[in-house]
């Protein structure tokens, strides 16, 4: 006994001293960013966020829905409200992604505050990951302003200070801050990357972005200009334009700017997209008008959009026929699905965000906008000389609206095109959303300007305690 | 009695274990005192494994204690040999005369057994003066007269006086005191007796909840205590319960502390129920302070049994089994009226009816996936254990095994638990005690709390026309359409179920007790809390089902835990005429580590021998450890005047790693008072036999927060793939926290005003608790604002929150000749209120399910987590009544009419406002028993009154715009006017957003249970002594039997589904079931 009491006083007195804790796994800001690959390290976590379901995981590709190419076929009660625009302020689909893409700005902005005063790593590296953050920075707030509007801006001053409840910056603030970001992104990122580093942000990728803000803000000549820098660069069409969506092509040089999906960690936009009973979950369904929209012999067409009698192969369980009964609407988009060869969906494939072709369409915008019908038919006829369509001539913007639908159809552009070429007086939206044309592609209600933006998620304003004011036409 | 070297050998012996290298040699292991303290000096100043800052100390104080005691026994003189009679009848024996004046007087103490009473005090009437029994029960006092009379007492035997006369050894024998006022009770570093006690302790004997059929002791404390609120988290084999004491403290850790056998830990699982002695609550600041930092949530004292000196040896062998089952189901639709609801949703929408809900195949009833799932569970356990002493040890050993297969295949629970607990007298001056528990438990449970894949949910609404299995053998699935709902087959969900988690638990500790004399005591404490936790888990590759596994995966998560206390103290207890000093003052340390790793790896075979990670393709591996400690200095006074007039003054300090360093100290003082009117002279009411009123004052700390808070910490994990193939997989590094230097302590402030009534001589005891706790500088993360991405926000020492309530406990016992029968109720009212929170913002929480709707929030003015949302006001019968309405966007007749709140005219987000409060106003217990000859009888109920309740299962179950099955309930819905105000037409449209949050689901959570009844009957002794037996008792018992409530879910008792942050919200969680069980005791 006496020898068990003094070992257990041995055994007690010779640890450490008990109060200082280590942190494990972790480190500290002070023990972190000491070198390039520390600065690759957070570099990579930038891009992260992209993947999960809460961006384009599925959430980002929700807001599609409201289009009327797309009819949300999933039993996610909120989507169904977003669609029909029937939502509340406190609607789960404004709220998934908020704090997502605030986390990349976050992520981005400790990248530009922190990698400049590295010293161990070169010059290369330095502007390469500065060039990231500055791309992935100007793209968040890209995406929060074209979703909501005016939003808060969060800087790297405002992580220095700790001080992220601020109120909501203006459009016009916001688009400056995307134009500063893009254009120093263009400046330091490299033109392209070897192999093993695919996937990442290139000059194409920021002159491309900023060739589509300067469209949004009608600054035509700037498009054009920001937009040729792409089609002069080593970005072109792939050859077939299938392989922007196969899991061994999908990295080439047209796919300026794409999220990289990886099998088993949890981004599931292939199995949202396909149909249930092959392994999907059936989210979002093609609409007929969209189908009809297409030409003959469109080979964008059963690349993009599964038909009745089409055929699906899928590796050793065998070639399968698409039939009606496999989705709601009878038509399944395909554009990003592949199977594995044991026939699974295979969860490798990426989600694009940015190609070449869309930059040749809002060039050719540009230039028709600028100087008439007629001006953009060399990058169109490019694009539809790929699909496989005769060339036209003078065409205007009902001939680039056909080829931009047609070409970019599940990539999560149409709503969004459809929104600014009505505040341009192009198109009606009303009319557009306002027709009915069936169960899965009903009249619907959208109000001028009301809907040009959704509300801030109703939680955020909440929680900042009067500084978050809500979007003026949701209060 | 040991000689002085031997004691000097032991301190060398000591000193050089735990030194290997200090500046003794064994050749001066025979050496001088002053020797020995020079070496102290020497050790403490050697430069080997001690830190100087604090072993020096710690090494030093038991050395000089050490010496203390040696010098204390090696000074004192024999006690004169003593006579000792046989004599069992009579209080003294009359020795030899001796005529004279002043005389010693020797005698020994013992108790009705027979036992020394070491400790028991001899005090001449009249005087200050006084002595106390030695370890054998032996006493010298020198007395001035014949007349001298000597006032004999000890805890929990009634005071005797004795006429000395011409005596001169006494041989006294005292009887224990069957009254509750001297009941003993086991407090912070010591115990005391009931009616010293000013703080607010409630207790409970082992006996009144041993072979209860539950796998945990948290459980058996429901409604046995005022003030102790037992959460259940669901009655799931295995699941433990939430213990609130004196309400929801804070918004972070509000479990209490437990201190099992003197070592304190955070939990009590392991422990088996009928190993345990009696359980102590210390629910007020003066009682709980000696446990300072963590005390803030009240704590537990549970100790087991123990040997009884001078008792015989005797074995006893408890056996039950039983069986329980599920005591209700949700109705839901059958599957023809639920494809009639199917169509008319779509109808009222003017959407063309899915071809699948006319489709005979799917309209014809198959299952019902309630029954299906719900099974007879089974129950059984055996305990055997013995109990034994000699003069000098006692032990108490325990085996035991439980064993519950729940009321869903595979949801199971079992434990092996070994107790062996000893104490030994080494001679007159050192006794060491040890206590061991090592237990090893398994348990399987489900996913009861999920609303997009719990089991129990996924069973209300899987569709109704699938049979379990189809013709080819395979299980039915829900991809068959998507008007299913992306459901799995919940069957199938349970058979494909492979994972077990085994917890193996050590709990030990052994103490050491060296008197200096017998009112000055040094004790040592050293404990260990180590358990390693496996979890093993296999899924198949699931592709036949709507939520899908691509590949197969193996996972094993193995996690070890252990802390070490070492704790160093001393106590005084003296009497001095009318006044009694009880004093303790100790320095105690606790480390603890936690570390552990898990791997995944994927495509493993669906073979039992295949399922290892080894078979897989590795994928994931993680290690994870963290550290803290903690080290504090104590000390209580308790004294009394009179018997009449009481002080209790407790301080401790604390150091905790858990915060930065200049934060870390934390200073908690208590005081009480008390005053017991009944022994004045003047107080002369017959049928008050006890009255005593007190208040305390006192200071608490909590520091159960996340650790580190005071760093910046970045984190890796954040993966991203590039290449050509994507096969590139680059670890991504971001900041995880913002970094707060100043955080610290949270600090509770708590009153206590009690009032303790005895009537009857004590027959019928009451006793009246009220309080006031104040959680000041509430540890809060600021809400995680958007804008910050998910940086965490750092922890504030900011909020306030308060508890308000009353604890009133009634006894009643009684004997009519062979009847005797007891009524005990006890009844807690509590009020919780949040002060402050953070910029006076509201505190969020979960969301709910798959439509991602907010249930609860914490707000300012008002309890921990209210039920936030709309109120509803009927159904809109007619388009009139819309029109006469504030604009509620998108409403049709027969959808929910709700109320503008801040009327403005628009039914909008501002119209949210607290609609519900999940606390109990009251939760109160009754124990009714009684005895009569060879039969015995326990009801047990317990209850709460003015609780509510969200069930968000129902506001899912009735919401037709999901693809899933319905409540039975929706057949009474709108379908015109007048057809219904309460149930709203069915759509798939949310265009009125009828199933939004709002009171239309909250129910009043009020219920009454008998929770526990037994009948036994113990066979006559006479009779069972023909077979050697000491006794047989036979037994049945029956576990919630009975339950009254208007709660229209599986089961009112419901839990915590968020931390504190979301309470009472009905997901369909795991029920409690009801269960018989037929027992059997025997005693050899």
């Amino acid at each position: 006994m006496l020898f068990y009491f003094s070992f257990l006083i041995l055994l007690s007195s010779c640890q450490e001293d008990i109060l200082e804790t280590v942190p494990y796994g972790e480190s500290t800001s002070a023990e972190f960013w000491r070198n390039g690959s520390d600065a690759i390290a957070a570099s990579t976590a930038m891009y992260e966020p992209l993947r999960t379901e809460d961006l384009y995981g599925h959430n980002e590709n929700v807001f599609d829905n409201c289009s009327d190419d797309i009819f949300r076929a999933g039993d996610h009660g909120y989507e169904s409200a977003m669609e029909n625009f029937t939502f509340d302020d406190d609607n789960a689909g404004f709220r998934f992604g908020w704090s997502p893409k605030y986390e990349i700005i976050g992520r981005a902005n400790s990248v530009l505050i922190n990698v400049p005063d590295i010293e161990d790593i070169d010059d290369a590296t330095r502007d390469r990951v500065l060039g990231e953050a500055h791309f992935l920075r100007g793209f968040a707030y890209w995406r929060l302003h074209v979703l909501y509007g005016e939003v808060p801006l969060i800087l790297e001053s405002n992580v220095v200070e700790g001080n992220f409840n601020v109120p909501k910056s203006t459009v016009e603030e916001i688009r400056a801050q995307i134009e500063s970001d893009f254009i120093a992104a263009a400046n330091l990122l490299p033109v392209n990357y070897p192999a093993e580093d695919l996937g990442r942000v290139t000059k194409g990728s920021a002159n491309g972005f900023l060739a589509k803000l300067y469209l949004y803000k009608e600054e035509f000549e700037k498009t054009i200009e920001a937009g040729e820098k792409v089609l002069n660069g080593p970005y072109p069409l792939a050859e077939n334009f299938r392989d922007n969506f196969t899991v061994a092509t999908e990295n080439n040089p047209e796919m300026l700017f794409s999220v990289q999906g990886e099998d088993n960690w949890g981004d599931v936009p292939k199995s949202y997209d396909a149909p249930r009973s092959w392994g999907g979950w059936d989210f979002h369904n093609p609409v007929v008008n969209v189908v009809d929209e297409f030409e003959e012999n469109d080979v964008r067409l059963p690349n993009s959009i599964l038909q009745p009698g089409d055929i699906v192969d899928r590796g050793e369980m065998g070639p399968f026929e698409f039939t009606a009964d496999l989705t709601q609407t009878g038509y399944s988009l395909t554009k990003y699905v592949s199977y594995l060869p044991d026939g699974n969906i295979d969860r490798d494939q990426n989600v694009p965000i940015l190609r070449s072709a869309d930059v040749y369409l809002m060039v050719a915008e540009a230039k028709i906008r600028l100087n008439g019908a007629g001006s953009g038919d060399f990058e169109i006829n490019e694009v539809r000389n790929r699909a496989g369509l005769d060339p036209i001539s003078n065409g205007g913007m009902p001939e680039l609206i056909h080829e931009r639908r047609c070409e970019l159809v599940g990539e999560n552009q149409r709503h969004q095109d459809l929104m600014r070429w009505d505040k341009a007086g192009i198109v009606d939206i009303v009319q557009i959303y306002g027709e009915d044309r069936g169960p899965f592609d009903p009249s619907r209600t959208f109000v001028r300007p009301k809907h040009y933006y959704f509300p801030i998620p109703q939680r955020e304003i909440d929680l900042s305690n009067g500084v978050l004011i809500q979007n003026e036409n949701y209060k | 009695m040991l000689d002085f070297k031997e004691n000097e050998k032991i301190i060398c012996l000591i000193t050089i274990i735990s030194c290997n290298r200090a500046s003794l040699t064994p050749t001066k292991i025979e050496m001088k005192k002053t020797i020995i303290y020079r070496s102290i000096i020497n050790m403490s100043d050697s430069k080997n494994c001690f830190s100087p800052k604090r072993s020096r100390p710690k090494m030093l104080i038991i050395a000089i204690f050490l010496s203390m005691a040696s010098f204390a026994h090696s000074n004192k003189s024999e006690p004169t040999p003593t006579i000792n009679t046989e004599s069992r009848d009579v209080g003294f024996l009359i020795a030899p005369t001796v005529l004279g004046q002043e005389r010693t007087i020797t005698g020994t103490i013992v108790d009705e057994m027979g036992v020394p009473l070491s400790g028991a005090s001899v005090q001449i009437k009249g005087t200050a003066t006084g002595v106390a029994a030695d370890f054998d029960g032996n006493f010298s006092i020198t007395v001035p007269n014949e007349d001298t009379i000597l006032i004999v007492s000890y805890i929990g035997y009634t005071t005797m006086e004795v006429e000395v006369g011409n005596q001169s050894n006494l041989n006294i024998q005292l009887q224990p005191n069957a009254s509750q006022l001297d009941e003993v009770l086991v407090v912070g570093y010591g115990t005391t007796v009931k009616k010293d006690v000013t703080g607010a302790i409630s207790s409970v004997k082992g006996e009144e909840f041993r072979n209860l059929p539950v796998a945990s002791v948290d459980k058996v404390l429901q409604g046995r205590l005022a003030g102790v609120q037992v959460v259940n988290n669901g009655g799931a084999p295995g699941s433990s319960a939430s213990i609130r004491i004196r309400g929801t403290g804070t918004v972070n850790d509000s479990d209490p502390l437990y201190v099992i056998d003197g070592v304190p830990t955070e939990s009590i699982a392991g422990i088996n129920q009928n190993n345990i002695e009696s359980i102590e609550v210390l629910k007020d600041a003066s009682a709980s302070a000696i446990y300072g930092t963590r005390a803030a949530n009240g704590v537990i004292i549970v100790t087991t049994r123990k040997g009884r000196r001078g008792g015989k040896t005797q074995m006893n062998l408890d056996f039950y089994t039983g069986f329980s089952n599920v005591i209700k189901t949700v109705d839901v639709l059958n599957a023809p009226e639920l494809g009639e609801i199917k169509r008319e949703r779509y109808t009222n929408d003017g959407i063309p009816v899915d071809d699948i809900w006319s489709d005979p195949s799917y309209l014809t009833q198959r299952t019902n996936w309630q029954d299906e799932l719900f099974k007879t569970g089974v129950t059984q356990n055996v305990d055997l254990s013995i109990t034994g002493a000699s003069e000098k040890s006692s032990f108490f050993f325990g085996l035991g095994y439980y064993d519950e297969q729940g009321i869903i295949k595979k949801a199971e629970a079992n434990r092996v638990n070994l107790q062996i607990n000893s104490d030994h007298s080494l001679n007159n001056w050192l006794k060491i005690s040890q206590n061991l528990s090592l237990s090893s438990r398994s348990n399987n449970a489900f996913n009861t709390t999920s609303a997009q894949t719990g089991l129990i949910w996924s069973a209300i609404r899987f569709n109704p026309g699938l049979p379990v299995r189809n013709a080819d053998g395979s299980y039915s699935s829900s991809q068959v359409s998507s008007e299913f709902g992306d459901i799995n087959n919940p069957i199938f969900t349970v058979v494909s179920n492979d994972s077990d988690t085994r917890r193996t638990r050590l709990l030990s500790n052994v103490q050491a007790e060296i008197s200096f004399t017998q009112d000055f005591k040094f004790r040592a404490n050293f404990g260990v809390d180590a358990e390693i936790t496996d979890q093993k888990n296999y899924e198949p590759q699931i592709l036949d089902q709507i939520r899908q596994s691509s590949s197969s995966n193996r996972f094993r998560n193995y996690e070890q835990f252990h802390s070490f206390l070492m704790e160093y103290f001393l106590s005084y207890n003296k009497i001095f005429g009318d006044h009694s000093i009880g004093a303790v003052a100790g320095y105690t340390e606790q480390s603890f580590d936690s570390q552990g790793f898990n791997a995944r790896t994927f495509n493993v075979e669906d073979i039992e021998s295949q399922k290892l990670l080894t078979n897989g393709d590795q994928d994931e591996a993680t290690e994870f450890r963290s550290n803290d400690g903690l080290r504090s200095v104590f000390g209580r006074l308790n004294y009394s005047y009179m018997d009449r007039y009481l002080l209790t003054a407790t301080l401790r300090s604390d150091e905790s790693s858990r915060f930065a360093d200049g934060n870390r100290r934390g200073t908690f003082p208590a005081f009480s008072l008390g005053w017991r009117v009944s022994q004045e002279s003047f107080f002369n009411v017959p049928s008050i036999s006890n009255l005593k009123v007190t208040g305390g004052w006192g200071q608490l700390g909590n520091q159960n927060i996340a650790r580190l808070q005071y760093l910046a910490r970045l984190s890796s994990g954040r993966r991203y793939s590039f290449g050509l193939d994507g096969s590139n997989r680059v670890e991504g590094v971001s900041r995880v926290s913002i970094a707060n230097p100043d955080v610290t302590w949270e600090t509770v402030v708590m009153s206590n005003f009690g009032l303790e009534v005895g009537f009857l001589e004590n027959k019928l005891s009451t006793s009246f608790n009220y309080y006031i706790k104040n959680t000041e500088d509430m540890l809060l993360q600021p809400p995680a604002i958007g804008s910050q991405g998910s940086i965490t926000s750092p922890f504030r020492n900011v909020g306030e929150v308060e508890n308000k309530g009353l604890e009133i406990e009634l006894n009643w016992q009684d004997t009519k000749g062979d009847f005797s029968y007891g009524i005990g109720a006890n009844a807690a009212f509590v009020k919780n209120k949040v002060i402050k929170l953070v910029d006076g913002n509201f505190l969020a929480s979960d969301f709910y399910g798959r439509p991602n709707q907010e249930l609860s929030r914490t707000f300012e003015g008002e309890p921990i987590a209210t039920f936030y949302g709309w109120k509803a006001n009927g159904l809109f019968q007619t388009q009139a009544d819309i029109d006469a309405h504030a604009t509620q966007e998108g409403a049709v007749p027969g959808d929910v009419r709700f109320i503008d709140i801040d009327n403005n005219g628009v039914i909008n987000d501002e119209d949210r406002t607290i609609i519900g409060n999940p606390h109990p106003d009251m939760t109160y217990g009754l124990n009714l028993n009684a005895t009569y000859k060879g039969f015995d009888f326990t009801a047990f109920f317990l209850g709460a009154a003015g609780v509510e309740i969200f069930n968000a299962d129902r506001m899912q179950g009735l919401d037709a715009s999901y693809p899933f099955n319905l409540y039975s309930e929706i057949l009474d819905r709108w379908t015109g006017p007048g057809t219904s105000n309460t149930i709203p037409r069915v759509s798939t449209l949310r265009t009125n957003l009828n199933h939004r949050t709002s009171d239309l689901f909250i129910e009043s959570g009020d219920y009454f249970r008998l929770k526990n009844l037994t009948l036994g009957y113990s066979l006559p002794t006479d009779y069972i002594e023909k077979i050697n037996l000491s006794r047989l008792r036979l037994y049945v018992t029956g576990q919630n039997l009975f339950t009254i409530t208007g709660y229209s879910g599986l089961d009112p008792e419901l839990g915590l589904t968020d931390g504190n942050l979301q309470q009472n919200v009905d997901f369909a969680q795991f029920p409690q079931p009801r269960t018989f069980l037929l027992g059997i005791n025997l005693s050899f």
